[in-house]
């Protein structure tokens, strides 16, 4: 089975990199491990005329500690070999967890940091071959004009699935982003956007070339559930970072993954933490209180009463986790 | 449909081989090399058949990568384990721990764990798990597969007294 027609263009620099980009404009695909990319190429899910290979690209291949005590990671990293590096290990710990929780140690031998933050949204309409998806109309992602998810609803509610971008919100990194002649930084919380089908605050020709993790005190923690822990996307997953120590904490971040088309930051339960402490009535409290954030919750691979659930408790785990570290 | 030559090292034999953008490496592997042992699964990374190993030992799904990305690399198949006529501990392994029934995952179970014997010459039960976690077995399951994994270094031991 051959993959849709497309131009593959290996550039030898960044620079050439960026000058593809721009050329290709919406017709052109970025790609490094291809875990993602190849496989909606063969769902026939989006077909670039050309695909431009980031993966050997020396630029962006860097872990480099930064004087302030922060990180600058090279978007085209491999997973696996960020869950191996002394130094994240040592001062992100959350973070290497978070990546040794994502798909397979297979996926991760091949697909990289920047991937997984630009990961497609994912929804059970599209995420099956074209044949299959030939016996419903087209959705928005497939040149039609509804959602199957929400009929009624004016955009689509594909699923943000990755796990790199949930831990990385609660570690308040900044997304290097360049096109030809710029270069500009984002923190990554602002990357996200609440419509599967323009998910990202990107431009055509922009590529994320870096992650920049500041350095972090604070109690971290990463926790997931998937169907099968080893290999699956996450049916929900919560980051939760705050200072402190035992049952006083402060300055408390929760973030939800994997529930909505753009991670959650849950105001009112991590507000509830900082005035309450980690007590056992504080964190029941905060557990109520997720359900008023989500937003609409959708049916999408699991019923959406269910993915409530999952959210509470899986905040309620998260802020247990941290009251033991 | 634009071609190019490439060069790749399978099993340590080096060729050139004419590759076309659409062909991921299992195409190259099995449709031009004839190494057939790689097999053709799911084709979306989900079932690890189509595992071989890259030149770090590292076990790579060569359904999910096109054939181009691959110049001037190095890759191990099913076909590589054996040496001389000598099959390697883990197919030893394999058959003396009852690993395999229908035996259409097995090469990409073996090449997986090819790959955690590489970087853990004697597995945890972690290390184990976390390594083969990406192939699927639906007949003898993974049990046996565990037991041939963690006595891997016994036979290896055996076979060179």
């Amino acid at each position: 089975m051959l993959l849709p027609a497309h131009a593959y263009v290996r550039p030898g620099s960044l620079d050439d990199c960026l000058i593809a980009l721009r050329e290709a404009g919406d017709a052109g695909q970025i790609v490094a491990g291809g875990t993602d990319v190849i496989f909606n190429m063969r769902l026939k899910l989006f077909r670039p005329e050309t695909v431009i290979s980031v993966r050997k690209l020396r630029e962006l291949q860097d872990i480099e500690p930064l004087p302030d005590g922060g990180v600058r990671i090279g978007a085209a990293c491999r997973l696996h070999d960020l869950t191996e590096h002394p130094l994240l290990n040592g001062r992100w710990p959350a973070f290497t967890d978070a990546i040794r929780q994502l798909a397979s140690r297979h996926v991760r031998n091949m697909g990289t940091l920047g991937g997984n933050i630009c990961l497609k949204t994912r929804c059970w309409y599209t995420n099956n071959s074209a044949q299959w998806r030939a016996g419903r109309a087209g959705c928005f992602k497939t040149d039609g004009q509804l959602c199957h998810v929400i009929k009624s609803s004016d955009k689509c509610h594909a699923i943000n699935n990755a796990d790199t971008p949930v831990i990385l919100i609660a570690l308040g990194a900044t997304l290097t982003i360049r096109k030809v002649g710029a270069e500009r930084q984002l923190p990554i919380v602002d990357l996200y956007h609440d419509d599967g089908l323009h998910n990202l605050a990107l431009d055509v020709d922009e590529l994320v070339t870096h992650v920049t993790i500041p350095p972090v005190d604070d109690r971290t923690v990463y926790v997931k559930q998937a169907a099968r822990k080893g290999i699956d996307f996450a049916i929900g997953s919560v980051a939760a970072r705050c200072n402190g120590a035992g049952e006083w904490a402060g300055k408390v971040t929760l973030v939800l993954g994997s529930v909505s088309t753009a991670p959650i930051v849950l105001k009112e339960p991590a507000a509830i933490i900082e005035s309450s402490g980690l007590t056992d009535e504080a964190i029941e409290r905060a557990c109520d209180a997720v359900r008023d954030e989500l937003g609409e919750v959708t049916n999408l691979y699991s019923r959406a009463g269910y993915k409530k659930q999952v959210a509470r408790v899986l905040v309620r785990r998260a802020l247990q986790r941290l009251r033991e570290m | 449909m634009a071609r190019e030559i490439i060069t790749l090292t399978v099993n340590g034999d080096t060729r050139e081989i004419l590759v076309s953008d659409r062909q991921t490496l299992l195409d190259v592997i099995r449709d031009q090399l004839s190494l057939t042992g790689t097999k053709r699964g799911c084709t979306t990374g989900a079932c690890g058949v189509c595992t071989v190993n890259n030149a770090q030992g590292e076990a790579v799904l060569s359904c999910l990568t096109p054939a181009l990305e691959w110049d001037g690399e190095s890759i191990v198949t099913i076909e590589g384990l054996e040496q001389n006529g000598e099959l390697d501990a883990i197919q030893t392994a394999f058959i003396e721990y009852g690993a395999v029934q229908c035996g259409f995952c097995t090469p990409g179970v073996i090449m997986s764990a090819k790959a955690v014997i590489n970087a853990h010459p004697e597995p945890t039960e972690e290390q184990i798990n976390a390594g083969m976690a990406g192939v699927l077995c639906r007949c003898t399951g993974h049990i046996k597969v565990k037991d041939a994994l963690r006595n891997d270094h016994l036979i290896r031991a055996r076979s060179e007294t």
